[in-house]
């Protein structure tokens, strides 16, 4: 046989992901549709903070939630006592979700009939930073809990988020929590970066949350309409 | 540890590349791999070989070149033809 020869390729690992995100996102841009997905560590406050964002938001928007967890529909009936339609994706042993899981669980929804759509992804702070989901804005959640140095130890998922959220903040006395320094080292993975800091419990700093994504979303439908009327 | 996704991805990915190519006889997989991407190389390489069992990869090396991107790219094949 003779040697083999080096042929040149040059392809995304995951080409198959990002094609699939990329569609997603044109469609649900094309209804109307503000996607934000969540990340964080498991036990951060991903449900309730979602909990409380679909029900706040609800009284003035069309809001709806996919969650994603390896087992179980806990999440999916806690956050349905919101009143907001909620859809459960189970991974199975999966440590993430992929965009062509959110594609088929989005299948029969009237995506015109919604204003935002929440995208809860499994709770890891490593695996979910790979796959683009289509989603408009990432949000990293990180808990006063779990120690300032989070985004320090898990650079990669803070880079990839547009947004970090720094939940329970009514414990922060008692787990002696170092907002400066969170925010310091949000700051040194990813300078410039949005932070909101509230309590979805107690609602404190709620309001400052919900309505930068109103007004993200209403930045992201006019620079849509700008970009048709250019392309038109 | 998402690294056997990424194995079973580089799989579809060179699956594909493969046939465009006629199936050649592949010997190795070249991918450059950012320490941005939150891929970890060992977890790869481990992966790698259970994720080519029973398919066109089967055999190859998996040859990382590490970089200080963010991406995650296969950048050749070594291959023979048939």
């Amino acid at each position: 046989m003779s040697e083999p020869r080096l042929v040149e390729v040059r392809r995304n690992v995951l080409k198959k992901n990002d094609v699939l995100a990329r569609e997603l996102r044109e469609r649900m841009q094309d209804a109307g549709v503000f996607v934000v997905s969540l990340v964080s560590s498991p036990g951060a406050g991903k449900t309730a903070f979602l909990e409380r964002t679909l029900t706040d938001l609800g009284r003035t928007h069309r809001v709806a939630a996919l969650v994603g967890d390896l087992a179980t529909d806990n999440d999916a009936v806690r956050l349905a006592r919101s009143g907001a339609p909620v859809r459960q994706i189970s991974t199975g042993t999966l440590c993430h979700l992929e965009a062509e899981m959110v594609g088929r669980a989005l299948e029969g929804w009237d995506l015109p009939s919604l204003d935002f759509l929440f995208i809860e992804n499994v709770g890891n702070l490593v695996c979910p930073s790979s796959y683009d989901l289509g989603e408009d804005l990432r949000a990293v959640l990180l808990s006063v809990t779990e120690g300032e140095d989070k985004p320090l130890k898990y650079p990669t998922i803070f880079n990839t988020a547009d947004v970090a959220v720094i939940t329970k903040l009514d414990l922060a006395e008692a787990c002696e929590f170092d907002r400066a320094a969170a925010d310091r080292n949000i700051q040194t993975v990813r300078p410039g970066m949005q932070t909101f800091a509230l309590a979805a419990k107690s609602s404190e700093g709620v309001q400052t949350w919900i309505d930068w994504i109103i007004d993200r979303r209403s930045v992201a439908i006019e620079e849509r309409s700008l970009a048709r009327i250019g392309a038109g | 540890m998402h690294e056997l996704s990424i194995a079973l991805s580089i799989v579809d990915g060179v699956s594909e590349e493969l046939q465009k190519r006629g199936e050649p006889v592949l010997h190795a997989v070249h991918l450059r791999l950012g320490c941005l991407s939150g891929v970890v190389k060992d977890a790869l390489l481990f992966c790698y070989e259970q994720a080519c069992d029973g398919t066109a990869l089967a055999g190859s090396k998996l040859i990382v070149d590490e970089d200080g991107s963010e991406d995650m790219e296969i950048t050749g094949m070594e291959i023979t033809e048939r």
